[in-house]
Order: C-alpha cells, then structure tokens, then sequence
C-alpha cells in the first residue's frame, strides 16, 4: 500500500461567469496504511476531490502522487479504486455479481477468475455462491459488499470510498463500517473515506481532514479534531450532529441570529476567510475583525494547529467543548 | 427486456394479434414460393387482364399470370427486402451512434453533428438521393432506405448511450479497466436494448411501406422480379377494370405494416410505464387480516389524530394484494411532537401519506377507524375532503424542490393557499405569505417573496414549505424525513423552525424519520415501525429503556460521537422482509436473536411500562447500556 497526496489539487469547472472552482488548492495526504476521513457539506468539494484522484473529473491544476510519483495515465489511476454511494447504480443490472467483480481481475484465466471472484466475496462476507446473483436479487447492503469486493479485485494501493454509507438503512450502514474497518485492518488498506457523517467518518478514520467551499479547513488526528477543533467549522458541524440528549434548544455559537444562515455560493464565494459570514467568533459577531473579511486564512494555515484556516486557529480552543 | 416482458407483449390483445400476424406472413414467406412460385410465373394467354373468374379469384395480369399466387408469393420478397434494410439500418445505426463513446471527445462531437444535420435531412429525399446513387433496382433501394432510417436511428442510440454513461456502473467499469470496446458491448448496448428493439421492430413496418412506395414509382424492384408495391403499381393502371388487382397487394403491404408497427407498439407499453387499473381488493381478505392488526389505545379526551388498523394495499405484479402499511395504530393528541421512525420500506411515509388523504391512486387505503383534526375522512367525496383539511394538515416533504411550483413565484404559491381555501384577495394573501416567511425566519421575506423557487437554497426552500404550512393555521404538521436532504448545519435550523413553530401555534408535529436520534431530538414520542406495523412505541425518555429487540437494535447500531471505536458496531443480520412476503407471526422474528416458537404468532402492542407499549413477546427489560451511556453523557 502506498501514499497518496494532493498538492494543490484545483478542479475548476465552466468558465466565464458560470465557472465554480468546485476544488480549490488542496493539500492533502492520505498516509500509507491508514484511513483519512474527509468531512464537508454538500457543494464542498469533498466527492469531486475523489472523482479528479481516479480521473473521472480532470484537474484544472496541482498534482496528485502516488508515493510521490504522479499519476498521469489510465494505469497509473487505475491503482486507486473508488466505492461509489449508490451501490443501485454502480453495479450494471445486465451482469452476474461475478460477472462485475471479475471485470476487474486481470490477465488472469478463467477458472483462476472464479477462485479469485470467490475469495473476494468471502473477503467481503458474502456466500461465495452469490457470484451467480444479479444485482437487482440483493440488498443495499450486500450490492455495497459486491462493490468494495470489485474495488479489491482491482488490487488497488489506494481505496476511495465516497459516501458508501449514505445510501443505505441504518441497520445495514453497521454491518458495512465494521466491513471497512476490519478490512482495512487485515489488508493493511489505504483508505480515503469520505462522508458527510461527522460520527460515520470518527468511527473508521485516523486523520479527519474537513472541507468547506472547495478547501480544506482543518485537518488532523481524529480524536484531536473532534475534541478539540481548531477551525469554527468543525465546532460548528459537531455542534450541528445530532446526538442523544442533545437538546435542540441548547444553544450553541453558530445559532447567533446575526449570522448567515445560508451556505454562499460556490459560483461566488466570499473574500477573505470564505466562512466569514456565517461564522460565530468572526466579523458579524466581532466587529474589530475585519482581518476575516479580507484576508484569506489559507496561505498561513500549514503553520497553525490542525493545518487551520483561521485567523484566529487558537483561540477556537477556548470555545467549550463538551465532555462526552 | 426479461422473459416475462415479453409474455406481457404477447398477452396483451394487439399485441397477440400483431404476433399472430407476424407469424402467418412468416409462414407465407417461406412456403408460398415453394407452392405457388412456378405456377405464379405461368402465363396464360387465353386470360390476359381478367377480372375475378372462379379460377382467378383476383383476377390476372397483362400477361395472363394469377394475381392471388404473385401476391401471396410477394411475401417473402416484400418481407425480405424490407427486414434487410431495417437490419442495414439498425447497423449503420447503432455504429453511429456508439461512435461518440469510443472516440475521444472531439472526435465524437464530430460523429454526434454529423449524424443531427442527417437528421434534419428529410428521409424520402435522402432515400431518393441514395436510390439514385446506388442505380435503381432493389439493391439500390434497400441500401436507400437502411442508410435513410439509419440517422434517426443513430441519434436514438446516442441519447440512450449517453443517458448510461452517466450512471455509476460504468464509471466503475472504466476505473476497473474495461476498455472502450467492451464498455460499449458488456455495459452500454445491453443497458439500451429496450428501446432499441422497439424501434426497430416499428422501423421494420416502416420500412416495408418505404419500399413498397419506391417499388410503386418504379424506383424498387425491376421486373421480371416483383414485390407487393410493384404489384400495387401494375394494378393501379387498371384498377377500373379489376379493382382487386390493385387492392389485395395494397391491403398486404398494410397489414404487415400495420403488424410491425402495433408489435412495436405494444412492445413499448410493456418496457414503460402500464397504466394501472384502479381495483379494489376482495373484502374478505382485508376482514381476516384486520384480526390480527394493533389497534390505537384508548384514549380519552381529545385527539387530532387518531387511526385505527389503518392499512394501505397495492395491487400485486403477480395478481393479489400487497400491504406496505399492515394494521397501523397511530394517535396524536393536540399539541403533541411525535416521531415515526422506520427503515426504507417500514411504511412510515406511506402511512403518513394515507392520513394526510395524499395516497397514490392505485393504493386501498382502509382503517378501523380514521380521523385527523376532527374530520372523519372516509365516505365523503375527495373534493369535501381536500376543502376540510386543506387548512388543517400541513405536509412538509423531503424534497420540497418537487413540492413547488417551479414556474410560479414563492409568494404567489404561498398566497394561493388562503386565496383558494379562505377566498382572501390576492394583496392580504401576499402580505400574509410575506409575513408567514419572516416567521419561519426567511431574511428579507420581501423580496424573497418574489423569487422562484429555484433561486432557494435547500434549507430556505424547506422553510418556505413549512411557511406555507402556516398560511392558514394548521391543527397537524407532518413532515416527512423534511431534513433528509439537507446538511446537518441546516437540519439543525429547520428542526428548531419546526419546535418554535409547533410552540408557537400549538400545532400538532408527526415526524418521519429514519434517523432515531433526530427523532429523539424533536419528539416526546416515538413510534417505531416494522414491516408496516408500529412495533413499539414510547417516550423519547425512555428510548434507554427500549423494549423491542428492533429498537434497541436500531439505537445499537447507530454511531454517534461517543461511540467506542474499537468496538464492532451492533448489525442486525439479514434483510426486512418484501411486503409480499412477510412471514406469519412477528415480522422481525428471523432477524432477532430472541425468537422462538411463540414468535409463530403475531404479537400485538402490549404495554411494557407506563405509556410504553411494544409488539413482543420477549421484552427486553435490562436498560440499553450503549444508549444509556451516550444519554448521560450529553450536554443537557
């Protein structure tokens, strides 16, 4: 398994007056061996950063490396697998589980390709026997099976795994994270796990990176960054998790009235800090910061705490965090 | 298209009866020139260009030879002809229209321009162009009418293949390796057939009408061979001396045409969407089941909403009925936050959807006893119904994007609540759907007020539904997963909208939920559904205390901030049951570690502590530690 890193990685898509920088400038490195879960919002960027890693979406500029060497062509990308979300649609109707999953074996023979369809299935807790199955014969969670089994069969370095929980019922989205967490600790998988599920990506990941409007605003150890954020963001999205026993009335920073609600634009977003106008330690709130609405926090975060973009990256400590 | 899809093609009367006709004009093909194909030649001078005799029954040509045998030996000539340059076409076209997916993309939006300015091009004159190119005869002809046919055909390709390079599967398929050749053959062409076959098979009648007209004008066959359309133009020089000479290939050609096309047709109907005929189930199926069915506790006082063995049945593919909503018991007192909780296919929405009077058509929707804010739906005509409680019950959806309107301003869409239920005039039914948007706390609800709905983000758009829920003052609010779509930042905003609301106006709120701990958020209560059955309900309090093994499950397997990483969360094993096939006694029982025999039966609502009922024959009683955990351990 290797290391895979962004290095100002920006897809821009459109030009002219409907051009959205969907990814802006990101750094990010996914340690060999281990799980980094990339939190956002939807519109963050967080399924486009993915799609341009594997090349289904180009890069605009940046480049992405595998152990430092970049990737440029088909084979080369083909060393990463991506897991999409809707196991419904990322398996053809048209063929046999085995079908799919041997699709992705190679230059191997025939009754070599069945062993290795089998394998891989019980690999992924799946009868074996399932192989002659069309997809529209089995569940959310079995068809998710059958796509990390597919992923694998490709023997990637690197696997993507972009909101595969999303799609499924409670119950079954269990069964896949411990399948992902006891994978990747037999296989030794690299995994970039992505999710808008603050509590989904904590329950697999060693490193959360979180993305807001195409960036990467805070990244860090897992229990580090939940437990003590270093980006407004953060504290807002874990203040915004749903949680037992957490009363909606219990007020918290971001539910001041004199900041936005609404996420801005990507087609236009804010100067300086891009969460300056809805964010609860910023200018709306502190008028003397004026520092937020026009200076961009970017270029000086790999220096602060958690690699933050935010002016004031210390002072988020002081917010209180709750014991849980 | 499946085995069964093609039995539905047949079954249906046209399509039986273009089948039908399709296989006699096969069969002719193939024997009629075996029989009859010297004797059609033979000519006889001692009947040149007779009318109807006992020998000639249609009559004879200018060379004396039988009308009847040459028609019914045109068959395999006329058919041939036409299925070869249907076959040229679907080729040419399907080549076309592949192109664009295995070329680059450049390349390929130079196939896709060509083949749109072909289409522009008017197939008769392309046909004639190519006729005349390719010399006139039949082999010029059928090389017309294929490659005339094969542009429309192209495109239809096309648009299909690109429909299917969106989705997912072959997104999947290109990261895993497949070459573009084997894309287009494994992963796109299988996916498009439907439509393909359809068209084709309606080509095909086309094609033969195509021919039959350029054999007429002397552009098709050339004697001495011979089709239906050449025979149609040797006839038609007499057709006042011997109608029938000119009328029996003329109905040949359209009734094969007509055989193809209704094929085509009917074909069709069975790979999209049937109309569904409205039916209503057998009574005695809905009296044996409502045996067993829970039924709404006793509740004395006041109610908004009380259902009573509320069930919703679809008529079945196979025949038979099928219940999604299977003897619900729900009551609702004034006031009251109530959460359904369910997974997909547990009935929850529909269930929702049935006490709201908004069931699709197709649905029966039945119950002991139903009533929402006072009105006792059931009996009186729909038109009353909508009146009664169009102003009573507000619907908050997960998608309030298909909910409104697109072409109609937000304000205006507000308004027409109070103009159309409360007859208002159209300025105080804009000012109080301006005002209704600064209550849900839409900024500047003014000018928002004149926007379209999709100059809304999600969470605004939400807000405005609830707002429109308040136009006039509704008793109930149901909201159905209304912030399943939204980011958790502005789930947040819309579910404190929802409790300031429900404080503000006293209303009645179901949620519908399938995330418990959003439900346990909002709610006093919390139902939980199974199988479209209520398997437990109780106080949001209590959720520590769950009785049902589904529930405690549920609360288990979910991940919050708190829970312990090295532990493998709780699964549940094995699937929801098919509403067609739910097994007898507890629906949950082959999933639940607890069953036994007893299961067999099916539990009723029973209760397992002050208000606190659950369907099971095992209660649990031991606290849920996981749940009791992260209860103790939050900020409240």
């Amino acid at each position: 398994m290797r290391e895979l890193s962004f290095e100002g990685t920006t897809v821009r898509f459109g030009s002219g007056r409907s051009a959205l920088t969907a990814v802006d400038g990101v750094d990010l490195t996914v340690p060999a061996g281990s799980v980094v879960g990339l939190v956002g919002e939807s519109g963050s960027g967080k399924s486009t950063l993915a799609k341009a890693a594997v090349g289904l979406v180009p890069t605009t500029s940046g480049e992405i490396r595998l152990d430092g060497a970049p990737l440029r062509t088909r084979r080369d990308r083909r060393r990463l697998q991506l897991v999409f979300q809707d196991p419904h649609a990322s398996l053809d109707p048209r063929m046999t589980v085995g079908e799919s999953i041997a699709e992705a074996l190679r230059g191997r023979r025939r009754s070599a390709r069945a062993a290795e369809v089998a394998r891989l299935l019980e690999l992924v807790d799946l009868d074996p026997a399932r192989a002659r199955s069309l997809p529209s014969g089995l569940s959310g969670g079995q068809r998710q099976r059958v796509a990390l089994a597919r992923a694998l069969a490709a023997e990637p370095e690197v696997v993507l795994a972009d909101e595969i929980t999303s799609a499924l019922d409670v119950s079954v989205q269990g069964s896949v994270l411990n399948l992902v967490r006891d994978l990747q600790r037999r296989l030794g998988l690299t995994i970039l796990f992505i999710s808008h599920n603050l509590s989904v990506v904590r329950y697999v990941s060693d490193v959360i990176a979180v993305m807001y409007l195409g960036r990467i605003v805070e990244a860090g150890p897992a229990d580090a960054v939940l437990s003590s954020p270093r980006h407004p963001y953060t504290r807002t999205l874990l203040d915004a998790a749903p949680a037992f026993g957490v009363a909606l009335d219990d007020p918290v920073p971001a539910d001041d009235p004199r900041l936005d609600t609404e996420a801005p634009s990507p087609h236009d977003p804010p100067t300086g800090c891009r969460f300056h106008r809805r964010c609860p330690i910023g200018p709306l709130t502190r008028p003397e910061r004026t520092i937020c609405a026009e200076t961009d926090p970017q270029p000086g975060a790999p220096d602060r705490p958690h690699r933050s973009a935010c002016h004031f990256a210390s002072e988020t400590l002081t917010l209180e965090v709750p014991a849980r | 298209m499946g085995r069964d899809q093609w039995r539905a093609a047949l079954r249906n009367p046209v399509g039986a009866a273009a089948a039908g006709l399709l296989v006699l004009l096969a069969v002719l093909a193939v024997v009629a020139p075996i029989l009859w194909g010297d004797a059609a030649e033979e000519t006889d001078p001692a009947a040149l260009s007779q009318g109807s005799t006992s020998e000639h029954p249609l009559g004879t040509d200018a060379l004396g030879r039988d009308i009847m045998l040459r028609v019914l030996v045109a068959t395999r000539y006329s058919l041939g002809l036409a299925l070869l340059a249907t076959a040229i076409c679907v080729v040419a076209g399907v080549l076309l229209g592949v192109l664009p997916a295995v070329l680059g993309r450049r390349a390929g939006r130079l196939v896709t321009g060509t083949v749109n300015l072909a289409v522009a091009f008017p197939g008769l004159l392309l046909a004639l162009f190519f006729a005349v190119i390719f010399g006139v005869g039949a082999r010029g002809a059928v090389l017309a009418i294929g490659l005339a046919g094969a542009p429309s055909f192209a495109r239809l390709v096309q648009t299909n293949v690109a429909a299917v390079s969106g989705r997912d599967f072959v997104a999947a398929a290109r990261l895993a390796g497949v070459g573009r050749f084997r894309l287009v053959a494994r992963h796109l062409l299988p996916n498009i057939g439907e439509p393909l076959v359809v068209n084709a098979t309606v080509m095909a009648g086309s094609a033969l009408l195509a021919f039959a007209g350029l054999s007429f004008l002397g552009l098709g066959v050339q004697p001495p061979a011979y089709d239906w359309g050449r025979l149609l133009g040797e006839g038609l020089d007499r057709i006042y001396i011997n109608p029938a000479a000119a009328l029996a290939p003329g109905v040949a050609v359209v009734v094969a045409g007509l055989a193809f096309t209704l094929l085509g047709e009917s074909i069709a109907q069975v790979v999209g969407v049937r109309a569904v005929r409205r039916r209503r189930p057998p009574v005695g199926d809905q009296a044996a089941a409502a045996a067993a069915a829970g039924s709404a506790p006793e509740t004395p006082g006041d109610t908004v909403l009380v259902a009573d063995d509320l069930r919703v049945g679809f008529p079945a593919p196979r025949g038979g009925w099928t219940y999604p909503v299977d003897g619900v018991g729900l009551t609702v007192r004034p006031g009251e936050t109530v959460g359904i909780v369910g997974e997909s296919g547990s009935g929850k929405s529909l269930t929702a959807l049935a006490v709201a009077q908004l069931a699709p058509d197709t649905a029966d929707v039945t119950a002991a006893r139903l009533e929402v804010a006072g009105v006792e739906p059931r009996g009186r005509p729909e038109s009353e119904v909508r009146e009664l409680l169009g102003t009573k019950v507000a619907m908050v959806f997960q998608d309030p994007m298909t909910s409104f309107n697109p072409s109609m301003r937000v304000g205006t869409q507000l308004a027409e609540v109070t103009r159309v239920h409360e007859g208002q005039g159209r300025r105080a039914a804009l000012a109080r759907a301006v005002d209704r948007l600064r209550t849900v706390r839409v900024p500047a609800p003014e000018r928002r007020a004149h926007q379209y709905p999709h100059e809304f983000s999600g969470g605004m758009r939400q807000r405005a539904m609830v707002a429109m829920g308040l136009m006039s003052t509704p008793e109930l609010i149901i909201a159905d997963e209304p912030t399943t779509a939204l980011d958790v930042t502005v789930q947040r905003q819309v579910l404190r909208l929802l409790k300031d609301v429900q404080a503000e106006t006293g209303a009645a709120v179901v949620l519908i939920s399938h995330d418990i701990a959003v439900v346990a958020q909002l709610c006093e209560r919390v139902v939980v559904m199974y199988a479209g059955r209520v398997v437990e309900e109780l106080p949001v309090g209590q959720l520590g205390a769950a009785a049902h093994p589904y529930t405690r499950a549920l609360l288990a397997s979910v991940p919050d901030l708190a829970t312990d990483r090295e532990r493998p969360l709780a699964t549940i094993p094995g699937r929801p049951p098919d509403p067609a096939d739910r097994p007898e006694g507890c629906a949950f029982a082959p999933r639940c570690a607890f069953a036994d025999d007893a299961c067999r039966v099916r539990p009723g609502l029973a209760a397992v502590a002050p208000e606190q009922r659950a369907a099971c024959w095992h209660p649990r009683s031991q606290p849920l530690d996981l749940v009791l955990d992260v209860l103790s351990g939050g900020r409240s």
